[in-house]
């Protein structure tokens, strides 16, 4: 029990408050005239305000330098790991699922289809090694937004900064590279990539390299088909989703014998290397060596892509009917 | 709501602002510059992984000091390193005596003196103490590090800038009681 007067307990946080310079203008005048008539709380008064002179001391006091500088140090080394493997990540419902989009500070470095519900524990990344996943903070807002206008063929590209590093190797990079140069409404066979690289041999390699995109979509792996016209294979078993990618994209395709593939009779093309794309019938196609063709959904298309229109079929009189 | 965008430039000046000033804070609550050196490093590797998703307007300063009380409430978890922690604050402030130059020596005395007491503190005491008289935080702030209402953040520095004053008592440093 306290042997204060009942005026001075009533206001000994004031008095406190004040005397470290934080009452309100009220409960200071209060104190003030209390203090005015109590001595033993106008000396309570002084040793706070003396208490709170000495704690500036306790502001001032520098902590040794070089100790602070070495922490400094440390810390900077490890945030810059931190930087190169940390990623946020965004589940984005689409009309193709479930699709996880992944960015690190350099940009956008996972597309990923989630097969089994919408958790990022399906997520590949869950299992890359190294790889620390945070929840998107809103930086993917952008992204989603986009993917799902390029889904609903509102939008043509998907002009992201692009992460590479979550490719398996240096090959493998390449082919994503020359496989984003590939046009909206435009496939390539893999064997045109394999050529398109310098390793004409290499169309397994080529195909298994975009099998592990890590970013579909972006990295349009599904305008890629096979030398038949065939669809083959997409992320796994997602030949269906390759369809209708392509769709979007204007590029007719059908089912024959049971194997999904492009129409290629319903598609402009162009020879490698040449600057005028053809309908499929131009003779001049005849008289050279076999090599793998790109193909064209539309004449906007190829010209989009800076061709002209061939001047011994002149698709631009003769256009393809469908 | 506006974020961060995700940036290692932008984190940059988070670290050179506020680097010091989170390491003195843990240094002073802990008292073992090794453990505050962990800790203030753990601080900002956490703050780097929320950064992004931190609201454009937020107090970064106030939301570090958060990030690096929690820490520190976690370091302390347990009994015993509790009371070893005690007693390295003190060991701690001995040693910043000895190596004060001689005209400073009567204030490094004082400031050794309330350093002692302030180690001794409660925890929770201790942290509010110090975010609010060293650092100049305010008891909003304060109160959300703690977990506890900026009221109860200010009763925790209220009782221990009391137990400074008792514990300064009777070492000639405060207006003494009159002769009677």
């Amino acid at each position: 029990m306290s042997d204060k007067p009942a005026a001075c307990l009533q206001i000994a946080d004031d008095l406190l408050a004040a005397a470290l310079g934080e009452a309100g203008q009220s409960a200071a005048q209060h104190v003030e005239r209390h203090l005015t008539i109590c001595a033993t709380c106008r000396r309570e008064f002084q040793g706070y305000r003396a208490v709170d002179g000495m704690l500036t001391a306790l502001q001032e006091e520098p902590v040794p330098g070089g100790r602070l500088a070495q922490s400094r140090e440390r810390l900077e080394t490890r945030l810059a790991d931190l930087r190169k493997r940390m990623l946020a990540y965004r589940i984005v419902p689409s009309p193709l699922g479930h699709i996880l989009i992944a960015r690190s500070e350099l940009g956008i470095s996972l597309v990923e289809y989630l097969d089994r519900g919408a958790s990022v524990r399906a997520s590949r990344l869950s299992h890359e090694p190294g790889v620390e996943l945070v929840e998107d903070g809103g930086e993917l807002e952008a992204a989603s937004r986009e993917l799902l206008e390029y889904l609903a063929g509102r939008r043509t590209r998907l002009e992201w900064p692009l992460d590479l590093r979550l490719a398996r190797s240096d090959f493998q990079r390449t082919v994503l590279q020359a496989t984003a140069a590939i046009p909206y409404g435009a496939v390539i066979p893999y064997a045109g990539i394999a050529q398109g690289v310098g390793k004409a041999a290499a169309t397994r390699a080529v195909a298994q390299a975009l099998r592990w995109n890590p970013l579909p979509i972006v990295i349009p792996c599904h305008r890629v088909i096979g030398s038949s016209g065939a669809l083959t294979g997409y992320a796994g078993s997602k030949v269906g989703l390759k369809q209708r990618l392509l769709s979007l994209e204007g590029v007719p395709t059908a089912k024959r014998a049971g194997v999904l593939g492009i129409a290629p009779q319903a598609m402009y093309v162009l020879y490698p290397g040449d600057r005028e794309y053809c309908v499929p019938t131009c003779p001049s196609l005849d008289t050279r060596e076999p090599s793998p063709l790109v193909r064209f959904a539309s004449r906007d298309v190829a010209e989009a892509a800076g061709l002209a229109p061939c001047t011994t079929c002149r698709p631009d009189l003769h256009p393809i009917s469908r | 709501m506006s974020h961060r965008v995700m940036s290692g430039a932008g984190f940059e000046t988070v670290v050179s602002a506020h680097h010091g000033e989170i390491f003195r804070y843990l240094q002073r609550v802990i008292g073992r510059a090794d453990d505050a050196d962990d800790l203030s490093q753990e601080t900002f590797l956490r703050a780097y992984r929320a950064y992004h998703s931190l609201p454009g307007d937020a107090n970064v300063r106030a939301w570090l000091f958060s990030i690096a009380t929690n820490l520190a409430k976690n370091h302390f978890r347990g009994e015993s390193r509790r009371r070893q922690a005690y007693s390295e604050v003190r060991a701690s402030s001995r040693e910043a005596v000895t190596v004060a130059p001689e005209a400073e020596l009567l204030s490094r005395e004082t400031s050794a003196l309330v350093e002692g007491i302030v180690g001794r503190l409660p925890l929770k005491q201790r942290l509010a103490f110090t975010q609010r008289k060293v650092h100049g935080l305010d008891y909003e702030a304060i109160g959300r590090s703690l977990g506890c209402s900026p009221e109860s953040a200010r009763a925790h520095v209220f009782q221990a800038v009391r137990k400074i004053r008792q514990g300064l008592d009777g070492h000639g440093l405060l207006p003494e009681e009159p002769q009677r």
